[in-house]
């Protein structure tokens, strides 16, 4: 069998994998087939518009108000129930960097952690050092770290932009994933990236307000809670 | 910290995610008014029954609060990733109904990670083609095809159930879902070019 024939069979299991309509043995061989062939990769990301636009072509129908109103007041509900967590976590968070009392793998993680801060303490960026600038309500915060890697931060508002420029491609599997330090308390940015082929990376950081720090970890696909790897950038900013 | 509702509504879907992950609500509001009626109108075509299709929204947007912390923008847009895990649960729900067992299980990360991240800019631009421009395209297909690509969206069939309940070989089935596929995108693809 020719390359080409081959490609044509797996033509016709793409369409079908891409309208979920394999059986769960042939999916997995595809998918295994997808794993080392750009060229079907290719055709399913062309083919993909054409299944999701039959979502759009359903006949509208006006969803009753109850549906928004339960629905609000059972996300209003669990985010009171989240803040009640966070504001438990805000608390043991410092005792957890000091290498308290927690449990084995948190100890651990707190480790990576205070590697990460300490870090950004040596290479964090000083305000007039590397270069900063005002452009209308835009502030803008550049510096060059040490492993070669181009930062910008355009704050606006209360959020701001991290672009990164000169970030070597990932390992498989792994993405990028930004941290910020608050009163000492380290979160994640929730949103995941990758670079693109010439070494350029984003992300948006929703609320900067009491960030002293912002820092990016490689992490394996789908985030972490906490940085599991050395950061790539390590970035103070100015209050 | 919540942003609050006039803020939310500035901001484009991707960027609200990092907000729903952080739990606020409003930014999570927003997100349900500007794609809740579709979700629901897909559910709808799907089990065919209004209070049905309110159960299976409403699971869809509970899931896409609680796991949009994962929601990762470099895979697709928020719209098909929300539509994705409105349909599967829709099928699932068909599925259980009829006494199967779920073909689809309730892993909206896998959804996320299937997701065929298209170019932007043509992501953008398809997103711009009115719900009719769309039914035109599907409405060009051969009804051969226009059968079976239905079947496995909104009916959740397999290649190979399709083919025993059209009485066809199964390669015959493949083969009409690629063209009928190839056709749409053709179609979409002249629509913005």
């Amino acid at each position: 069998m020719s390359g080409h024939d081959r490609h044509e069979r797996w033509g016709d299991d793409l369409a079908a994998y891409a309208l979920g309509a394999l059986e769960p043995a042939e999916a997995t061989a595809l998918e295994h087939h997808l794993d080392s062939c750009e060229r079907c990769r290719a055709e399913l990301r062309w083919l993909a518009p054409a299944v999701r636009s039959l979502a759009d072509s359903v006949e509208r129908q006006q969803p009753p108000p109850s549906l928004r109103t339960s629905l609000m007041a059972a996300v209003r509900e669990d985010a009171r129930r989240a803040e009640g967590e966070t504001a438990a976590q805000r608390n043991w968070w410092p005792a957890w960097l000091r290498g308290g009392s927690g449990p084995r793998r948190l100890r651990l993680a707190a480790g990576v952690a205070t590697v990460a801060l300490a870090v950004a303490a040596v290479a964090g960026y000083e305000v007039g050092k590397d270069g900063s600038g005002e452009v209308g309500n835009a502030t803008t915060l550049s510096t060059r770290q040490p492993n070669g890697i181009t930062v910008k931060m355009v704050r606006e508002g209360d959020g701001g932009t991290l672009r990164l420029a000169g970030v070597r491609q990932l390992p498989p599997g792994k993405v990028l994933e930004a941290w910020v330090r608050r009163e000492g308390t380290v979160e994640a940015v929730p949103a995941l990236f990758v670079p693109d082929r010439s070494g350029r990376a984003s992300t948006t950081i929703a609320d900067l307000s009491g960030v002293e720090a912002v820092m990016v970890t490689q992490e394996p696909r789908g985030g972490s809670t906490a940085p599991t790897s050395k950061p790539i950038v390590t970035m103070s900013v100015p209050q | 910290m919540a942003v609050r509702r006039e803020k939310a509504e500035r901001l484009a879907d991707e960027e609200l995610m990092p907000l729903v992950g952080r739990k606020d609500p409003e930014a999570f509001e927003v997100l349900y008014d500007r794609h809740g009626g579709v979700a629901y109108s897909l559910a709808y075509r799907i089990v065919g029954e209004r209070t049905a299709a309110e159960e299976v929204t409403q699971e869809a947007f509970i899931s896409v609060w609680r796991s949009g912390a994962r929601f990762d923008a470099t895979r697709g847009s928020v719209r098909s990733w929300l539509l994705s895990v409105v349909r599967n649960r829709a099928i699932d729900f068909l599925r259980s109904k009829a006494g199967k067992a779920p073909k689809l299980t309730f892993d909206d990360d896998a959804v996320l990670a299937q997701q065929q991240a298209p170019e932007m800019t043509e992501e953008e631009a398809l997103r711009r083609e009115t719900a009719d421009e769309v039914r035109g395209a599907i409405g060009k297909l051969p009804g051969e095809q226009s059968k079976v690509i239905q079947l496995a969206y909104f009916g959740g069939f397999s290649h190979s159930e399709i083919a025993e309940i059209l009485g066809l070989p199964m390669g015959t089935v493949k083969g009409r879902m690629r063209l009928g596929l190839e056709k749409i995108r053709g179609e979409l693809a002249e629509g913005f070019a």
